[in-house]
């Protein structure tokens, strides 16, 4: 569904991936996995069209997109949430939820998906009159998962869903996460720093470092290797060192 | 007594007009990130528009309020299109290109005064427009056009709240005031909204310049006052917010008139910035302002 091959980009002339290659299988729940900032958000901008790629080939459902500005590439059913639980908190959580529509014309579609995101989530759907600005920590983070949904997308991108969030909240987001996956046939790209919960859940993993794919293989095999732990460390010396001595 | 009912008509009205190009300040301040300076030269623009077109012979008053309007409008999507977005090709738009903007803003006021002189010369032009009898109240007879700017900018208020609360295309628009990368990967065409924007804004200073046309004359320094103004409203109201920059607008417009007509009335342009001073003191964020984003 979502092939990436030998991406290359950066920041202005400051390379951050240096030569990504992975595919997303469609149905699937894959997961993304790294240490601070090794380019994971970096990649998720590249794929929806924030950021312009350098070089490589991006493709989706057969299509290049490489480069396409962001609001083309969400009609053709790519979707990111970001990390930053960027909600429009001047904006009800109903009107949030009705810009994550904002591609779609069939009015009747749009209800039930916002039906939909209530069931999922009662919480938004007991404040959808609320200004989001009033929204917890947790419901904001469920309230951009709606909006995703909202786009009726094919795939969707997920920053680090569980960041700041209380154990709780964090098993409620990961349980509703694989539902959608289930139920709505949506492929998932999941970007995590939550390793053992990321690979429980996904069926297949990346771990990113230095701006390459450094391990890749099957969440099982994945979630018992020790590489896993190193690399995501970060991969200093001195890390290495403490985890090898523990 | 009646002289006061007078002054505040007149303070009110003048009030509204520098409401609304501060309103267009305001847009854009919240939309593209910056304080754009040649919006007092984008309202003399509009004000010549509207006598030209009200000079082609059967086109009537309110037709030439909606025609300076639309022009004006396009006028402003082409300058933003074709000057403004080039300083935003470096990367991060119009938030990161900040100090470069506002040069360029200066420099399109001095351009857009130049080419009004140009085609308009210097001298002052009358409002070829003639309202008839004014209306009286009591003992006062107030000129039609004072009643005519506050219909005006009623309407074009409630049709801008109308837009921006009850249409997907407001809902976008306030998106993109909020965050343009959030909006963009919700598949709204950021650059088309920023041209819309602009152009809305440019447009509200184009019915400021045609309302007060038949009231003061039009010429081709007439902007600069107005920006000084439009700006003090815009601070006092609370920079950024749109119902905080037609307060503003009242309040300033009201203050003035009302120290002009009891206190000293050549010092009339002084009381403005008096004002601002005073909120800013009292107030920092302005009579409406919440900090509801920190600007780069
Ligand atoms: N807008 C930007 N301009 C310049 N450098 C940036 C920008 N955004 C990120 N970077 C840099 O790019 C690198 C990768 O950042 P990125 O956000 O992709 O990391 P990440 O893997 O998502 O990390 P985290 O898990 O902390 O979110 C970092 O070194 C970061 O400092
Ligand atoms: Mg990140």
């Amino acid at each position: 569904m979502l092939t990436i091959r030998n991406l290359r980009t950066g920041y202005g002339k400051v390379q951050i991936l240096r030569g990504i290659d992975m595919s997303v299988a469609e149905g699937r729940i894959v997961a993304l996995l790294g240490g601070n900032g090794t380019g994971k958000s970096t990649l998720l901008k590249a794929v929806s069209g924030l950021l312009p790629v350098w070089s490589g080939s991006i493709e989706f459902n057969g299509e290049e997109i490489r480069n396409r500005k962001p609001n083309v590439i969400v009609r053709r059913g790519l979707t990111q949430v970001t990390q930053g639980k960027d909600m429009y908190p001047a904006m009800t959580v109903e009107e949030n939820l009705r810009i994550g529509a904002y591609t779609r014309s069939d009015k009747a579609g749009v209800v039930a998906d916002m039906n939909k995101v209530f069931d999922y989530f009662p919480v938004l759907g007991e404040r959808r009159r609320q200004l989001a600005a009033t929204l917890s920590g947790g419901e904001v983070q469920m309230l951009v998962i709606g909006r995703g949904l909202m786009a009726n997308p094919k795939l969707i991108m997920l920053d680090e869903p569980s960041s700041a969030l209380a154990p709780r909240v964090l098993l409620d987001i990961f349980s509703i996460v694989n539902r959608i996956n289930r139920n709505e046939g949506i492929t998932i790209l999941l970007v995590e720093q939550n390793v053992r919960m990321a690979l429980l859940l996904a069926e297949y993993g990346y771990v990113i470092r230095d701006g390459v794919i450094h391990i890749e293989g099957d969440a099982r095999d994945l979630i018992n290797d020790d590489n896993v732990r190193l690399a995501y460390l970060g991969g200093t010396v001195a890390d290495a060192g403490a985890e090898l001595a523990h | 007594m009646d002289l006061l009912l007078d002054f505040i008509i007149v303070g009110l009205s003048i009030g509204i007009v520098y409401g609304l190009v501060a309103l267009g300040i305001s847009l854009i301040f919240s939309g593209l990130d910056i304080v754009h300076f040649a919006h007092g030269e984008v309202y003399m623009i509009g004000a010549f528009l509207g006598i030209a077109i009200v000079s082609i012979s059967g086109v009537p008053y309110f037709g030439a309020l909606v025609g300076a309007m639309i022009v004006t409008g396009a006028v402003g999507v082409v300058i933003e299109r074709v000057f403004y977005r080039r300083l935003t090709r470096g990367g991060g738009g119009y938030t990161v290109a900040g100090m470069g903007m506002i040069i360029c803003g200066f420099g399109m006021s001095v351009a857009l005064q130049n080419v009004a002189y140009l085609i308009w010369g210097a001298a002052p032009h009358p409002y070829p427009v003639s309202f008839g009898m004014p209306i009286f109240l009591g003992n006062i007879a107030l000129p039609k056009s004072y009643l005519y700017i506050l219909v005006s900018a009623l309407v074009l208020m409630a049709v801008l709240h109308t837009f921006l609360t009850r249409t997907k295309l407001g809902l976008a628009v306030r998106a993109v005031a909020y965050n343009k990368d959030t909006s963009y990967l919700m598949g709204v065409n950021v650059p088309a909204m920023i041209s819309l924007i602009f152009g809305v804004a440019c447009a509200m200073a184009a019915v400021a310049g045609v309302l007060i046309g038949p009231i003061n004359y039009v010429q081709i320094e007439m902007g600069y006052l107005m920006l000084l103004k439009a700006f003090a409203a815009a601070v006092v109201g609370g920079f950024g917010s749109l119902p905080g920059a037609l307060l503003g607008g009242v309040v300033v417009g009201l203050f003035e008139t009302l120290c002009a007509g009891y206190l000293i009335a050549s010092y009339k342009d002084i009381y403005a910035f008096l004002l601002l001073i005073t909120v800013l003191m009292v107030r920092p964020t302005g009579l409406l302002g919440i900090i509801v984003k920190v600007k780069a």
